[in-house]
């Protein structure tokens, strides 16, 4: 189950370039692979928000979260 | 599909008058039902039952299919509203609520930028899609363009007052047309609307298979669209099945019917109450006609206790006198004449009883026309004369007169005015009563309906002694009952007529027209023209 939710997250283009852009921001601080985990938590969190508005609010919650461990 | 069910609904005002009692019908799945009655009757009180607005003292709704409602302010809203809260409080309660919490988690989050305000926005989001909010928005997107020419989201952000009163009109109903509800109900759908707007209008309900309740005084889109007519009168309402053709028939054999039923119980309860006094004196002369004596008692009694049939309900008295006088037989010449900027150079003759409309498009100088004939500072080139003896009467569009609100009927009569000469309060009271104003004698102007307001404007012509009528929409805001007392009263008037109006019924009384073309071009007709286009102005 957490695979499958992991491969629709990791398959959702607006999910990578987020992950793109945070691991960006956050080096040398975090390294690639949190980030990438934290942005997949933060996917399966926001399932229900609808498609158009998911890039934003993803990135939105991900970086807030990068934030108060980084 | 959707209905609408009303049954014995009762609803008292707060002074403790009952103005709707044990009123029941139903409006069936597809029905476009008419709400009819006089200025006052309580149609939009009822409509704000149905809507749930207000809450019955006794009787039930019920509703199936969603509700759209649009309310009688429609066309008037001057405040800052703009077209997205506009759409917005069309919807349904669902999506209202829906929008009001991504608004106001949106206003969290410009606040306070922390994980709970952005899952808040989350949920927020989730629901709006869950409540259809996105598609509800294409909606938009296509009413708006429908309506107003312009895309959803170059249009949302902007105020309603910058619109038009018919546009405010048509972007609501385009919404209620095309939204999910299948119950609408409309509260004066066509006030504001020019003709074409009401001809597109008539096509609408007549196509959509929605379920309509409308309310309206234009008797022809009544006669047009109303499949059945519910009316509200003597503080009930009921039903005719049928159009509005027939309507008015049918109204008269029911009243004759309820007339007749209470004669007979009149006729029937004065013959008991007879034979009773008759039984009481045989009963004191033989005791053998006492048990008759008493059987009778309780029989009167019985009968008296099931009560009368109800009354036939009053009819509304409106007497309109507007004499007028032999003037010479031109009334009104006018050469080459032009109000500056908004038409081309014209020429008119009008003789002695003529009965003129004018008609055209929105914008076109119609009510300046009329202006500068009733004696008014109106810019115009060209020259123009009223005939010998001929003393114009202007009835203005009801807004046009800031200065009469805080005064009072009576007070208007009695202090007169330049050409009308003031009235005692007891001729000022006869006046009024025959117009059915003497409820609202000392009442506030503004505080009068639109239909109120419109019959003292009549009061005042007939006082004016005019010989020449200008009337500029006199029948917007009139009941059927009313509007058809005016055209009673032109029909006797003896002098000459001449009336801006947008009511194609009203316009049929005429026999001559003088058209104001969108073009600038004023021209006469012999039949009305209704569809010159609206004026086109930088705006």
């Amino acid at each position: 189950m957490t695979a499958t939710v992991e491969y629709t997250a990791a398959a959702d283009a607006s999910v990578d370039e987020a992950v793109a852009r945070l691991v960006e921001e956050f080096r040398p601080r975090l390294r690639p692979q949190v980030v990438g985990t934290v942005v997949a938590s933060c996917r399966r969190d926001l399932s229900g928000v609808p498609v158009t508005a998911l890039p934003e609010m993803v990135e939105r919650l991900a970086r807030t979260r990068l934030q108060s461990v980084a | 599909m959707g209905s609408v069910d009303v049954s014995g609904v009762r609803h008292t005002l707060p002074d403790g008058r009952v103005l709707l009692d044990d009123v029941s019908f139903r409006v069936g799945e597809g029905a476009r039902a008419a709400l009819v009655g006089e200025n006052g009757a309580g149609k939009t009180t009822l409509l704000r039952i149905i809507a749930g607005d207000l809450v019955p003292e006794a009787g039930t709704v019920a509703r199936s299919g969603g509700l759209g409602v649009m309310r009688q302010f429609i066309g008037s809203v001057r405040d800052d509203t703009t077209v997205q809260r506009f759409l917005v409080d069309l919807a349904a309660p669902a999506v209202r609520a829906a929008w009001d919490a991504v608004e106001a988690a949106e206003l969290a989050l410009m606040e306070t930028d922390d994980e709970p305000a952005q899952l808040a926005y989350a949920d927020a989001l989730a629901q709006w899609g869950d409540v259809g909010g996105y598609d509800t928005e294409v909606t938009w997107d296509t009413v708006t363009v429908a309506a107003l020419g312009v895309p959803y989201d170059r249009c949302k952000y902007r105020e309603l007052s910058t619109l038009s009163g018919g546009e405010q009109k048509r972007l609501a109903l385009e919404a209620l047309l095309r939204g999910p509800e299948q119950v609408l109900l409309l509260d004066e759908p066509d006030n504001y609307l020019d003709v074409p707007g009401k001809r597109w209008l008539e096509q609408r309900l007549g196509e959509t298979r929605k379920t309509v309740l409308f309310v309206s005084h234009d008797r022809e889109l009544l006669a047009t669209v109303a499949d059945r007519v519910v009316t509200v009168e003597g503080g009930t309402a009921w039903v005719h099945g049928g159009g509005f053709a027939g309507y008015p028939e049918a109204r008269t054999a029911r009243h004759e019917r309820m007339a007749e039923l209470r004669r007979r119980w009149d006729e029937e309860h004065q013959r008991l109450v007879d034979l009773v006094r008759t039984l009481q004196q045989q009963a004191a002369n033989s005791p053998d006609m006492a048990s008759r004596y008493r059987a009778m008692q309780t029989r009167l009694a019985k009968f008296e206790a099931e009560g009368p049939p109800p009354e036939r309900p009053p009819e509304q008295e409106v007497t309109m006198r507007l004499r007028g006088g032999r003037t010479g037989v031109r009334a009104v010449v006018a050469e080459q004449l032009e109000l500056s900027g908004l038409m081309r150079p014209f020429d008119l003759e009008v003789w002695y009883g003529d009965r003129v409309g004018v008609l055209g498009a929105n914008g076109a100088g119609k009510s300046h026309f009329l202006r500068l004939l009733a004696g008014q500072d109106v810019a115009h080139s060209g020259a123009w004369r009223l005939g010998a003896r001929v003393v114009p009467g202007f009835f203005a569009q009801t807004h046009a007169h800031p200065e009469w609100l805080d005064r009072t009927p009576v007070d208007l009569l009695w202090h007169g005015e330049p050409g009308r000469p003031g009235v005692d309060r007891g001729r000022a009271m006869a006046v009024l009563r025959r117009y059915g104003l003497t409820p609202v004698a000392d009442q506030p102007f503004r505080t009068l309906s639109g239909g109120q307001q419109a019959r003292l404007q009549v009061v005042m012509l007939e006082l004016s002694g005019a010989t020449l009528l200008l009337l500029d929409e006199p029948t917007d805001n009139l009941d059927v009952l009313s509007a058809e007392a005016l055209e009673e009263a032109l029909a006797a008037f003896d002098g000459t007529v001449l009336a801006v109006t947008h009511d194609r019924w009203f316009a049929r009384s005429f026999d001559r027209f003088l058209v104001f073309g969108a073009d600038g071009r004023v021209y006469e007709s012999a039949e009305p023209v209704f569809d010159e286009a609206r004026v086109a102005r930088a705006r």
